[in-house]
This record gives structure tokens, C-alpha cells and sequence, in this order.
């Protein structure tokens, strides 16, 4: 059918710089040409042994490793209180919390720079992590929240009868029914963080930089296919996470509506 | 739940804790790709190995690094700066580099009386700004400056867009002007304008465009030009016979404030060695500023490599520094809304 | 309860005052050559209206508009047979296919097109990359991953019983999408159009590296400024101008989903 052709070659279309990434990363010299020339891991041992992406790897590390263990429980807490909260003005708060969405890139980005600036903290790593904490928020808020509305309140109400305080029913009961959404936020959250460019840029320098901020220099400043490695081994693991997660929870259900 | 807290607050204190940097690294602020990378293997190392401090790179372009140290002044966050020889003067004028205490330069000694730009900076190596071409992509030989009209490689000629000193110059030149003159050339950049097809603002976008053939035939300096040969691009350099290529002198400053000038001057003092000079010119094809520096035979007349700095009179066009510096603004401007805008 | 709101709302206060700073900065006066700034000024408003930089919001909003156009007619086969098929291997597949990419980050992307663009697999016959097309082909392979899936929520909505109906009352599979599918998928089409659109405005890595300088958007215009001249004001007063445009199209994304409710 031609639906099946034209859809083949669109999915194409979006696979061909992945392929194309994948062939000169193998190339033997610095030209990037397509087909390689031969196959050398040269390049990847240039990536890995770079010292500015071994430094900007550790703070990629950091980074999201503690805007993550913040965002999560602020996350789900938040997600909790919008849906038992009984609040006056719920879609008020919702969409504050979700506002980070809607922000340009490059707004957030100058406007913690100057922040940081007049705090007189442009050299430290707290403003970076506050604000991915800040854009990694939107999405844990949203994937508990799905999970917490489909949160049977019987249960929890039955190990209250049962003498369970509310902390002990919070962690045995509601916490292990919430792990679909967990799950999915952890996900959301680490990729959003180690992947963010935009605002990384403006906030972070030489010494605290992440490991996109870092590509993106080394973009500028070489013409080799140093690049191509790195994101080779950015692209086989982001696939291997995204097929995981297929597998596991079923992104089909994530993005699509069922009947 | 108690341990987790704690790991909570742990890495909540480990970020507010300032960022960790090597304290004692000596900061060099220079071009980078292979400039840096030369500079690194070859003065970095050296330096690293007898005095045992670290070095650490911040790089970019000329004018960038320029912004930043003026953003940053009298508390820099850089200590040495390897700047262009015109662009240095206006370190000056902003009052950013300390005069050099030559004192503590012993090696300057040998260093050629052309390179000692002022008492604010001194030059470490020197090259060509000429015309570059793949002949692979161009048919015909190109043997001066004013091919660069014809109408043949009309569309076919990138330049770089963040200065246009030595177009500016040859063009006055060819009418019987020079940089203070200038203007007498403007005519002739016009006529140049349909013959270029990109403006580069960066080392890298030049090289891109080589290597994609988007612009075979580019004015560019003469150590990327063989940078591109080491990668496998077969270009070739021009020794114009109508006019000289214009040379450039890379310099070197310590930054005025630095907490780190005993290790800045031990850095620059090596870089104009003999030894790391010698090296420096073969890892970059560039010309040494210090006289008695061996240049390898195979490299000697070569377009941009010049044994000592005598010969940069003779074969190649000095363009006054300060009415560079000066000019340089107006150039822009000039060149940017004329040639560079559709 | 309403007490576990608090932290989250602590943390988007930081985020509201950073924006603060932002509106702050961009009615003062910029001093060339330093962080320090003069006093309250309207000037860098009246910049941002200058003749060469209405140039740049002109060229954001139409280089926008053509990527939402072409996302648009790239992303909604993908999206039908997404939406549509029965197989979950297929789904799996245009799943995988399409999330991955959104997952690798910006650099990677614009990366990859950096090479095909530079003559690395064909030679081009006419020049792409460092020019708006070679920009447009990024910005259109960025946001195809978005497109897609709000598409395809929108359309997994349509009850197939009015196609199946449009069909059997003698209506051909071409007609059934023109009077059936595509109306009742327009709410989709609008948010996701919208969404493209307000991103694209603000999009930064793809022309910066695909475009080499010269094709300038509102993003490249404000990360010059800001990193690149330290002129923090006139950066701020173009941010906020980006974000004042974007708040207004997503304003309209809410309206379009609550008349599709």
C-alpha cells in the first residue's frame, strides 16, 4: 500500500543522520565522508580520553544525579497534593507547575545567568542543578500525576484500618502503586537532564559545563569526527533505554489512547 | 529513609560547595583546534613537566576572548593571553595587560626586535593570511591576488566575516593605497562581492567549507592551510606574485591582577626556548619569532614559514599595527553592512 | 496535604525570579564592555523594533511557520499508521523510531545533520549547509518526533466507527480521510502545529550549527548578546520577546483543546 511506502521512507528520512553518524564515527581519518573509508576506533578513543569530556561527563553526573534526587520526591509530593489536595484553584497550580515547559530556552537560560550573577554564584554548580531541577519538575509532576489519579484510594484506606500510620501505608502501599509513574518520571527526568543544552549553556563555564555544553564546543573549535563517537555511544544508549522502557511499560500506553 | 536523607543533603551541600577546579592550574587563554592542541603538546606539556603546575585552556575566538576579559577586569579569569599583534593594542587601551617584565623573560633575549610588539606583548610565531584553493575543485592555476576578480571563480570564495583587515589592505594596495588610505579600495571590494559565496566567522567553518567544496578558494591563514593538508585535504597555498601574502604575529600577555604571574612569565619564557620554538614551528608550520630557531629544511620558503623575522619585511606585508587597531572598528562596520549583507 | 505543594512551589518561585531578573535587566541601560548597567531606559525595547532586527523576527517567524507546515505533512502519515495499526511490532518500531531521536539530545541531531548537509553522503548541487534550507531540514527533522505523537494522540481518539461508517456508506478511502479523518484530527493538528511552532521560534542549537552564523533567529540573537557581547539587556529585552510570543501560542494551544473537549 502506498500509506506503508511513504510512511517507510519518512521513518527514513528521520533514521538516515543516525546511520550516517554511526558510519563516519568508523572512519578511519579526519575527512567525514560517507561510506567510510575503512574502520578505526581512533575516534573513539579520542572521545573517551578527552579530558574536557571526561570533566564534563563527571558534571553531567552530578548534575543530574542531583536534580533528579531532588525533582523526584518534590515531584511526587506535588502530584499527591493536586490530586488530594482538595485545592481551590487546581488547574492554577497545575499549570504553574507545569510552566517551565513554556519557557524559551534561551530566556531561562540569560535569566539565571544574571541571577547568579547578582548572587555572586556564576562559578558554582548550585544554580545549574536548581535549574534543571526546575525543568526536569514539569515532567515528574506530569508522570506521577497519571499514576496517582489511577490510584485506588481502598487500599490505602484499608491498611489505615488495618493500624498502619500514615507514613508506613505512604511507603508500603501508595509508593509501590505509584512505580509505573515513578518509573516513567525517573526516565523522563534523567534524559531531559543529561541531555539539556540551552540553559546549560548560559549557566555553567569551562570547569562545570555538562557533557552537551562541552560537544557543542568541541563542535566549534574541531572539524574530526570525534562527535560522531560521542554520539554514537549517546545514541546506543539512549536506544537501548527507550527499547527497555517499551518493553517494560509499554510507551504505547504513555503517548496514545486506548479504547 | 534516614540514609536517604542524608545522601540527599549530602549532595545538596556537595552543590553548593563551589565548583572544584585544579587551584593552581595556570589558565592560558588562546585559539582553539590545533592551535590549542599545539600549544598544548608542545608548551604545556614542557611547562607541566618542569614546574609542576598544571595547565588549563580557555578558548575561542580573537573578539570573544577579548568580551571576556573585559567583562572580567581587574579580577581575570584567565592569566596568559595569546592574542593577535593589532588586537593586543586594544588590550592596552583597556588597560588589561600588565607591561612585561622582561626581567623574567630570560629567553627573550634572542627574540627578534620585529616581534617585541610593545613592552605589553611580545610575538611567539608568525604566519600568512594568503589565498588558499583545492585545485582538485578549481581548473586553473591561481597565481596572485587579483584572480581572486575573475570571473571565473565568481561564487566560489569564502573570507572571514570577523576581520577583514587584509582584504581591505590588498584592495587599497592595488589602487595605489594602503591601510591608512583605505578607502581608496572600496571600489574594488565591491566588485569582489559576487564572487564570494560564505563568510566564515570561525577556524572550523573555514575548514568545513573546504572540505565540503562549498568554497574552494578561500584568504586563510596559512597554519590551517596545512592543517587541512595533515587532514587529508589537498589544498594549495598561493605566493601571490602582484602582492604579498599580509602577515599576522600571534602574541603573547599576562593579564593585569593575575594572582599567577610568577607561573605566567615561566610560561611564556618557555614558549620562546629555541627548542620549543623549533617545535612550534613544525607542529604548526609557522615561522618563530626567536632568531637561531632551526626551521626544517622542507618547510624553509614556504608560503607563511620564514626562517627569522627579517625576512617578514621582504616577502610579506606588514600592516601598521596601530592603525590597524584603530581602523578596525570602521573596517568592520564598513565591510559588514557593504560586503557581507545581501 | 496542600503543605507537599510547598517545595515545588519553592521551586518554581527560583525559576519566577530568574525570569524576574530577566525583566529586570531589560529596562536598563548596557555600558559596552561591562556587566554594569545604567539606569532605567525603554532603549532596548526600541532596539529589538530596529530595522535589522525586525529583520531577524521576520525570519524566525516565517522559517517557523515553513517548519510547522512541512512537520506537519511529513509527521501526519507516520502518525495515522502509528495511531492506526494493529500490530504491536509496528507500533513498537514507529515507537522506537521516533522516541529514540527526541532522546539523544540536541547536539547529537544537529550534529548528524551537520554531516549530511557538509556533502558527507551526496554532494549537493546546490549548497546546504551554513544556508536557511539546510536550517529548515533540521528544524523539520527536530520537531518530527513532537509532531508525530501529538498527532497520533489526537487521532488514536477518532472512534473508527464514523470511517468505518463514511466507507460503507460508498465513500473511497481518499474521501474518508478528506471529510472524516482529517476534520476530526484537527484538534491534534492545531496543538501539535502550535507546539511545533512556539518551539521552533525558540529553537538555538540547529540554526546556530547548521546555519554558521548567517542565518539568525531570535535564540542566536540572544545568546550573542548575552554570552557573546555581555550586552545583557538588549539580550534580555529580545528573551522576553520570545517568551512573550510563545506564551501567547500555547495560550492557544488551551483553547483548542478545550473546544475539542
Amino acid at each position: 500500500m502506498m500509506l506503508k511506502a511513504i510512511v517507510a521512507g519518512l521513518l527514513a528520512f528521520m533514521t538516515l543522520p543516525t546511520v550516517v553518524v554511526i558510519a563516519v564515527s568508523v572512519n578511519p581519518t579526519a575527512i567525514l565522508s560517507f561510506p567510510p573509508s575503512g574502520f578505526s576506533l581512533r575516534w573513539y578513543e579520542n572521545a573517551l580520553t578527552y579530558p574536557q569530556f571526561q570533566r564534563a561527563a563527571v558534571n553531567s553526573l552530578w548534575v543530574t544525579v542531583g536534580s533528579v534526587a531532588l525533582a523526584l520526591p518534590i515531584g511526587t509530593a506535588a502530584a499527591l497534593a493536586l490530586e488530594r489536595g482538595r485545592l481551590r484553584l487546581p488547574t492554577l497550580w497545575a499549570t504553574l507547575l507545569l510552566s517551565p515547559l513554556v519557557v524559551p530556552g534561551v530566556a531561562a537560560g540569560l535569566g539565571f545567568l544574571i541571577l547568579a550573577a547578582s548572587l555572586g554564584m556564576i562559578r558554582s554548580r548550585a544554580v545549574l542543578i536548581a535549574a534543571h531541577v526546575a525543568l526536569v519538575l514539569p515532567f515528574v509532576v506530569r508522570s506521577v500525576w497519571v499514576s496517582v489519579r489511577n490510584l485506588d484510594a481502598t487500599l490505602e484506606r484499608a491498611a489505615a484500618s488495618l493500624g498502619a500510620t500514615p507514613w508506613r501505608t505512604f511507603r508500603r502501599v501508595t509508593l509501590p502503586l505509584l512505580r509505573p509513574g515513578l518509573f516513567a518520571a525517573l526516565l523522563f527526568a534523567v534524559v531531559v537532564s543529561v541531555n539539556e543544552f540551552v540553559v546549560s549553556l548560559f549557566i555553567s563555564n569551562r570547569v562545570t559545563e555538562i557533557l552537551p555544553v562541552a560537544m557543542y564546543s568541541y563542535v566549534v573549535n574541531y572539524t574530526d569526527p570525534t562527535i560522531a563517537a560521542m554520539s554514537t555511544l549517546f545514541i546506543t544508549a539512549t536506544f537501548a533505554v527507550v527499547w527497555v522502557a517499551d518493553r517494560f511499560v509499554g510507551l504505547g500506553r504513555v503517548f496514545l489512547h486506548h479504547r | 529513609m534516614v540514609k536517604r536523607s542524608i545522601v540527599l543533603m549530602l549532595l545538596l551541600l556537595s552543590a553548593v560547595a563551589p565548583a572544584a577546579e585544579a587551584q593552581n592550574a595556570l589558565v592560558v587563554s588562546a585559539w582553539g583546534g590545533n592551535w590549542k592542541d599545539s600549544l598544548e603538546k608542545v608548551v604545556a606539556k614542557a611547562f607541566t613537566a618542569k614546574t609542576g603546575i598544571p595547565v588549563e585552556f580557555e578558548v575561542g575566538g580573537t573578539i570573544d576572548r577579548l568580551a571576556k576579559a573585559r567583562v572580567a577586569k581587574g579580577n581575570p579569569l584567565v592569566d596568559v593571553t595569546f592574542t593577535t599583534s593589532h588586537v593586543g593594542r586594544l588590550y592596552i587601551s583597556d588597560g588589561l595587560i600588565q607591561p612585561l617584565d622582561m626581567s623574567k623573560i630570560p629567553n627573550a633575549k634572542e627574540l627578534a626586535r620585529e616581534a617585541i610588539r610593545s613592552e605589553y606583548h611580545i610575538g611567539v610565531w608568525a604566519y600568512v593570511y594568503t589565498v588558499v584553493y583545492r585545485p582538485d575543485l578549481v581548473k586553473e592555476d591561481i597565481t596572485k591576488w587579483s584572480d581572486l576578480w575573475k570571473p571565473s571563480l565568481k561564487g566560489k570564495i569564502a573570507m572571514p566575516d570577523f576581520d577583514p583587515s587584509h582584504i581591505i589592505t590588498i584592495a587599497a594596495l592595488m589602487e595605489g593605497g594602503n591601510e591608512t588610505t583605505w578607502e581608496k579600495g572600496q571600489k574594488k571590494l565591491l566588485e569582489l562581492k559576487p564572487q564570494i559565496a560564505a563568510f566564515f566567522a570561525t577556524d572550523a567553518q573555514s575548514q568545513d567549507l573546504m572540505k565540503t567544496g562549498q568554497a574552494p578558494v578561500q584568504v586563510m591563514l596559512s597554519v590551517n592551510a596545512y592543517h587541512l593538508i595533515d587532514q587529508g585535504i589537498a589544498v594549495k597555498l598561493v605566493q601571490p606574485t602582484d602582492f604579498p601574502g599580509v602577515i599576522g604575529i600571534d602574541t603573547m600577555t599576562v593579564m593585569t591582577g593575575t594572582k599567577k604571574a610568577e607561573a605566567a612569565y615561566q610560561f611564556i619564557n618557555m614558549a620562546l626556548a629555541k627548542d620549543i620554538q623549533a617545535e612550534l614551528v613544525k607542529s604548526l608550520k609557522a615561522s618563530p619569532t626567536v632568531i637561531g630557531t632551526p626551521v626544517p629544511a622542507n618547510l624553509q620558503g614556504q608560503p607563511g614559514i620564514f626562517v627569522s623575522p627579517a625576512q617578514w619585511k621582504e616577502k610579506a606585508y606588514i600592516i601598521n599595527d596601530e592603525v590597524r587597531a584603530k581602523n578596525l572598528p570602521a573596517w568592520r562596520e564598513w565591510f559588514t553592512s557593504n560586503i557581507v549583507k545581501k | 496535604m496542600k503543605l507537599l505543594l510547598a517545595p515545588a512551589l519553592t521551586v518554581i518561585a527560583l525559576f519566577a525570579v530568574a525570569l524576574g531578573c530577566l525583566l529586570q535587566y531589560s529596562v536598563l541601560t548596557f555600558i559596552p564592555g561591562s556587566l554594569q548597567t545604567g539606569g532605567f531606559t525603554l532603549e532596548n525595547f526600541k532596539n529589538v523594533l530596529a530595522p535589522q532586527y525586525l529583520g531577524v523576527i521576520w525570519d524566525t517567524v516565517w522559517l517557523s511557520a515553513a517548519t510547522t507546515a512541512l512537520t506537519l505533512m511529513a509527521a501526519y502519515p507516520v502518525a495515522y499508521a502509528l495511531a492506526r495499526t494493529d500490530s504491536s511490532r509496528v507500533r513498537s518500531a514507529i515507537l522506537v523510531l521516533t522516541l529514540a531521536p527526541f532522546f539523544t539530545g540536541a547536539i547529537v541531531r544537529t550534529y548528524a545533520w551537520i554531516l549530511v548537509l557538509g556533502n558527507a553522503v551526496i554532494t549537493w548541487p546546490i549548497p546546504m549547509l551554513f544556508t536557511e534550507r539546510g536550517v529548515l531540514v533540521g528544524l523539520v527533522h527536530f520537531s518530527m518526533p513532537t509532531m508525530i505523537l501529538m498527532l497520533a494522540a489526537g487521532i488514536s481518539h477518532i472512534d473508527p466507527v464514523y470511517e468505518r461508517a463514511a466507507a460503507s456508506l460508498g465513500a473511497r478511502p481518499a474521501r474518508v480521510f478528506w471529510r472524516v479523518t482529517l476534520p476530526l484530527s484537527l484538534p491534534g493538528i492545531v496543538s501539535g502545529s502550535l507546539i511545533v511552532f512556539a518551539w521552533t521560534l525558540s529553537a538555538y542549537p540547529t540554526p546556530a550549527l547548521l546555519g554558521g552564523g548567517k542565518v539568525q533567529m531570535i535564540a542566536t540573537v540572544v545568546k550573542d548578546r548575552g554570552l557573546d557581547s555581555f550586552n545583557w539587556p538588549g539580550a534580555a529585552a529580545f528573551a522576553l520577546l520570545a517568551l512573550a510570543m510563545t506564551i501567547v501560542l500555547l495560550a492557544g494551544v488551551g483553547r483548542a483543546g478545550t473546544r475539542a473537549a
